[in-house]
């Protein structure tokens, strides 16, 4: 099955969306999230989440503490701040209104 | 809102960037082999094998070290860290070596706080804008360079008549207010009407109507003088000022509409300026009150100057309306001014007088120069503009020294440190990353020294204020620094660190790592290798000699101009200042008033003489009148538009104040109104008027020739100095005070009845002088309780006051000479020695070879000695094209002095020779067997 590497600039997007459906995860959790519910279609490269959480952390959108796996291994969970829900909002509106236009374009007359 | 997201931001980040990094590298290292090892899992249990499934996952996730690095990046300031490090760093090795970093931190803070000190008096005398509204609409008529009361045409006009200011008023619309004022303050006895206190002495300034509405100032309390207080018979107003109102009446509220007595005059005091308003010229005597304008002529009911079309006595500032055009506002101006000079000078008013209407026939030649009005009446930095302008730069040429010094330290520590540098190299160090280091080393010294330099700066310019100000009632700039003389400082200093900084930080990064650790770290130093630190040596010398060079010129002048011959004497003496108001002396009453005077002068005990007059030698005082000699067809002036100086003395003058009859005789007690009319002339009138005949017995007089046989000349006294002591001496004649002429010249009849007003009187005492202050003060008040007293100084305090300024400069300039020559030497000091511990090898084996003690201390001394020779060879021809800048500031000292010359010299010689003596007998005692052993 073919795999399509994900629109740039939608990663912020689709991870905070996780974190609002799913509420706090790991950042594999966050990957298989992503798949699973595009069912597979869209990819994450899978490395880049770990600088974007970085840079996510630092404009204050998600936060970060550390607990345990079900497999009891230590792992980073995120979670949404309310910052970051109000930029999950912004950047929704936004990408409808790109894919909205675009969907627009080419459509036949 | 958004702020504040910033913030957060940026405190996250801040927070990151104290965080350890070997932390932050394990946490995110832990989380991305756990995903690893997940995805690995789970290709596992689709069936491929564990060590394949290792692989693709590690495939899929990418290269975790550059992810690391780039999450890294993200999370903090990468730049911001590797600036923290090289702090950090040179923290650590500025902590390692104490002895250096105390050294340059003070040698900076020395430099960098003499800069400060003076851009901060540079900053509130020529930058700083006046506490008014929108200061820059506001423009100056004229560049301010003359003040006082000037009759005739000035060319470039400063000065206005009221007439004068009236037209220009009104016929320049671009102003949307353009006020006049009093060009200097003006002395003022005011009591509380019906209160018991005497008369206290105050500053006044008459300005028009509209003069607080043009500067945009608001009362702090009462109101302020409007258009309505300023007209023909309003009752005369005042304002007065916030300071004078809280030192002087304890800021009681209730003086606001109180009638005061100004001169015995009733003015109304209708309310206080606010705070920082000091006027509309930063001096060191604001006024304490403004009056309206139009109640000068109540003031001088004599000879007032308020209709006077031709005397010239009021400053005028304008706010101009927005997008006015200064240039074009200036050409109209001028304009006007012809326009009005043509219809008052050449038409009309000099009915007939032929010399005066050519004199005036030329009015292209008048002009009026807008000036920006910003920072308000320009004239009090006349005054200090050479001084300020010689202590700038006498104060760079310190700081450069001290970088230089700096620098010096720096690159011998580079040297030093070479062998570390080459390692570095070597192991893959970047050169970019090694030359940031060093240049963090100096910015990081600059720093300590740039805010230990604040803090000498502030305690600096308190002092310098407090010099320059001695004897002023006020201060009118703030030492503290303001923030334009904090970011002045930081720029210097950011500047200063790049300067020392740059060269050792590039030589750091040259050096090839193979050939210095083959070298064992340049110990075999070559002469070639110190080329650097010599050149700067001889910079410094170079620098160090001007400043020495000017220092001396400054003290040499000072000395002459204090110790010369003022043609008068200054032991035993003193004189007060003191103002007759016209409308309580008519001049039918003075004649009474001067003999009481005279008699109550000499009851005082210890009195050996009393006179008064209207000028005291060095007062500042005097007048020019035009004079004619009988029997000489045409009296030349003495240039363009000078006339001799005229001053109306008692008797027991001269001998009062101590100047030697040449000639004949002194004005005495015989010559009374009603006597003979006699003048006693200086040897300078006598040199310029009477070059080849006798004087005395001839006749002259003032103004035209028909006066030509008013007075007698019955003696010639010895020149004194009444002006400016720095200045050629002024031919001056003398008259008896009540003595006078009938004048046809309304004017002319108005200026001889206030030439019998006295302004001075002065005493000669047996003893101390100083203690003879208030028993001519109580005198003075038994007399007239209303008799405004200005100052009572003895005439030493007369002479010194002349010098407040050229001593200031002369004592900045000497200890900045004296900076300038301990940091040279230290800096000399620093190289010798340094020098020394790197031949160290190479001194050993010439001992080892035969080479005695003496020897070596000369070869050590002739290195030091070049470097000298070269600065000086240099410092010379520089010296002696520099000091031609600064010979406004000179008196009686030719700016090639020789003996200035070969003291700085020698000065300069001789600091080097101590400095590098130490050094070199720390050489001579180098153990050979020792110093080669090391190798």
């Amino acid at each position: 099955m073919p795999r399509d590497e994900i629109p740039p600039g939608t990663l912020y997007m689709l991870i905070l969306r996780m974190l609002e459906r799913y509420g706090e995860l790991h950042g594999f959790e966050i990957a298989k999230a992503i798949e699973q519910i595009s069912r597979d279609i869209l990819q994450v490269e899978e490395g880049s989440l770990y600088p974007a959480l970085q840079r996510m952390l630092v404009k204050g959108w998600v936060k970060a503490r550390w607990g345990t796996t079900a497999e009891n291994r230590r792992a980073r969970y995120y979670r949404l701040t309310p910052v970051g829900k109000k930029q999950l909002a912004v950047e929704l509106e936004q990408f409808e209104r790109v894919m909205g236009a675009v969907a627009r374009v080419i459509q036949p007359a | 809102m958004k702020t504040i997201e910033k913030l957060g931001e940026l405190g996250r980040r801040l927070r990151l960037l104290f965080r350890s990094r070997d932390r932050f590298d394990r946490e995110m290292e832990e989380e991305m082999r756990l995903h690893r090892d997940l995805r690995a899992h789970e290709i596992q249990d689709a069936g491929v094998p564990a060590e394949e499934a290792q692989y693709a996952a590690q495939r899929r996730f990418g290269n975790t070290l550059r992810l690391r690095e780039e999450g890294h990046a993200a999370s903090g300031w990468i730049w911001l860290e590797r600036i923290a490090h090289d702090v950090r760093y040179g923290l650590r090795r500025l902590r390692r070596s104490p002895g250096f970093t105390i050294t340059a931190v003070l040698t900076l803070a020395l430099g960098i706080g003499a800069n400060t000190a003076i851009f901060t008096l540079i900053h509130a005398l020529y930058l700083k804008s006046l506490p008014v509204t929108r200061p820059s609409e506001l423009w100056s008529l004229g560049d301010d360079q003359v003040g006082g009361t000037m009759g005739g045409l000035q060319g470039n006009f400063s000065l206005y008549s009221y007439p004068l200011y009236e037209y220009l008023r009104d016929h320049t619309p671009e102003f949307s207010d353009l006020a006049a004022f009093q060009s200097r303050p003006m002395d003022v006895s005011v009591r509380r009407a019906g209160g018991e206190r005497p008369a206290e002495h105050y500053f006044s300034e008459f300005v028009s109507g509209n003069y607080f509405r043009t500067f945009g100032v608001q009362p702090f309390a009462g109101r302020t003088i409007t258009e309505a207080d300023d007209r023909a018979n309003s009752s005369p107003v005042a304002v007065i000022n916030y300071r004078t109102w809280s030192s002087r009446f304890g800021a009681d509220p209730s003086i606001i509409g109180e009638t005061f007595l100004f001169q015995g005059l009733p003015v109304t005091v209708i309310g206080v300026t606010p705070p920082a308003f000091f006027g509309d010229t930063l001096r060191p005597d604001p006024p304490d009150f403004w009056i309206s304008l139009h109640a000068e002529p109540l003031f001088s009911p004599g000879n007032s100057l308020f209709k006077q079309w031709n005397e010239y006595w009021l400053y005028s500032i304008g706010r101009l309306k927005p997008g006015a055009d200064p240039a074009q506002v200036q050409a109209h101006v001028t304009g006007e001014l012809r326009q009005w000079l043509t219809e008052n000078y050449v038409a009309g008013r000099f009915n007939g007088d032929a010399y005066i209407a050519s004199r005036y026939q030329d009015t292209a030649a008048q002009h009026i120069k807008m000036m920006p009005g910003r920072a308000g009446v320009a004239w009090e930095r006349y005054n200090y503009h050479d001084g300020l302008i010689l202590l700038m730069t006498v104060s760079a040429l310190v700081l450069l020294i001290a970088c230089a010094n700096i620098a010096n330290l720096l690159l011998a520590r580079s040297t030093a440190d070479r062998v570390q540098t080459a390692i570095r190299l070597a192991l893959g160090a970047a050169r970019a990353r090694i030359i940031r280091q060093v240049l963090t080393e100096g910015l990081l010294v600059a720093l300590l020294g740039g805010a230990f330099g604040l803090w000498i700066a502030f305690q600096g310019t308190r002092a310098i204020l407090r010099l320059g100000f001695y004897a002023s009632t006020y201060i009118p700039i703030d030492a503290r620094p303001s923030l334009t003389v904090l970011g002045f400082a930081l720029a210097v200093t950011v500047l200063t660190g790049i300067i020392f900084g740059a060269a050792p930080a590039w030589i750091a990064s040259r050096g090839n790592p193979a050939d210095l650790m083959r070298s064992g770290g340049g110990r075999t130093g070559t002469e070639r290798s110190l080329l650097p630190l010599k050149s700067l040596l001889v910079l410094q010398v170079t620098f160090c000699f001007v400043l020495l060079v000017g220092t001396g010129l400054l003290t040499k002048s000072l000395r002459h101009s204090e110790y010369q011959q003022f043609g008068f004497q200054t032991q035993g003496r003193l004189m007060a200042r003191i103002d007759l108001p016209q409308p309580q002396y008519p001049p039918a009453r003075l004649e009474d008033f001067y003999r009481r005077l005279e008699q109550r002068l000499t009851q005082v005990p210890g009195v050996i003489s009393a006179s008064y007059s209207n000028y005291s030698p060095l007062d500042g005082g005097g007048s020019e009148e035009p004079v004619s000699i009988k029997g000489q067809a045409t009296v030349p002036s003495l240039g363009e538009t000078k006339w001799p100086a005229e001053n109306r003395v008692s008797a027991h003058y001269f001998e009062t104040i101590g100047t030697r009859i040449l000639r004949g005789r002194p004005i005495d007690e015989h010559d009374t109104a009603r006597s003979q009319h006699v003048a006693v002339i200086d040897e300078s009138f006598a040199r310029f008027y009477f070059p080849d005949e006798d004087p005395i017995g001839r006749h002259m007089g003032i103004q035209t020739a028909e006066h030509a046989g008013d007075y007698e000349i019955v003696g010639i006294v010895e020149n004194a100095k009444y002006f400016d002591p720095t200045l050629d001496r002024y031919p001056t004649f003398f008259l008896p005070l009540l003595q006078e002429e009938h004048y046809s010249d309304t004017a002319e009849e108005l200026e001889q009845k206030s030439t019998k007003y006295i302004e001075s009187i002065q005493l000669r005492v047996t003893g101390r002088p100083e203690d003879f202050r208030d028993s001519l003060h109580s005198a003075l008040n038994e007399l007239d309780p209303n008799l405004d007293i200005e100052s009572i100084r003895t005439f030493d305090e007369q002479v010194g006051l002349q010098f407040t300024r050229d001593r200031l400069v002369t004592k900045l300039t000497g200890l900045y000479g004296f900076l300038a020559l301990i940091l040279a030497s230290i800096g000399l000091y620093g190289v010798a020695s340094y020098s020394v511990a790197r031949r160290k090898n190479e001194i050993g084996i010439r001992m080892a070879l035969g080479a005695g003690r003496a020897r070596v201390i000369s070869m050590v001394l002739r290195a030091v000695m070049k470097p000298i020779a070269l600065g000086l060879t240099l410092g010379i021809p520089i010296a002696l094209a520099g000091a031609r800048f600064v010979t406004s500031l000179l008196y009686g000292v030719k700016t090639y002095d020789p003996l200035v010359f070969s003291v700085a010299v020698a000065a300069l010689t001789l600091c080097a020779a101590v400095a590098a003596f130490i050094p070199a007998r720390r050489a001579a005692s180098i153990d050979p067997n020792q110093a080669l052993r090391t190798e």
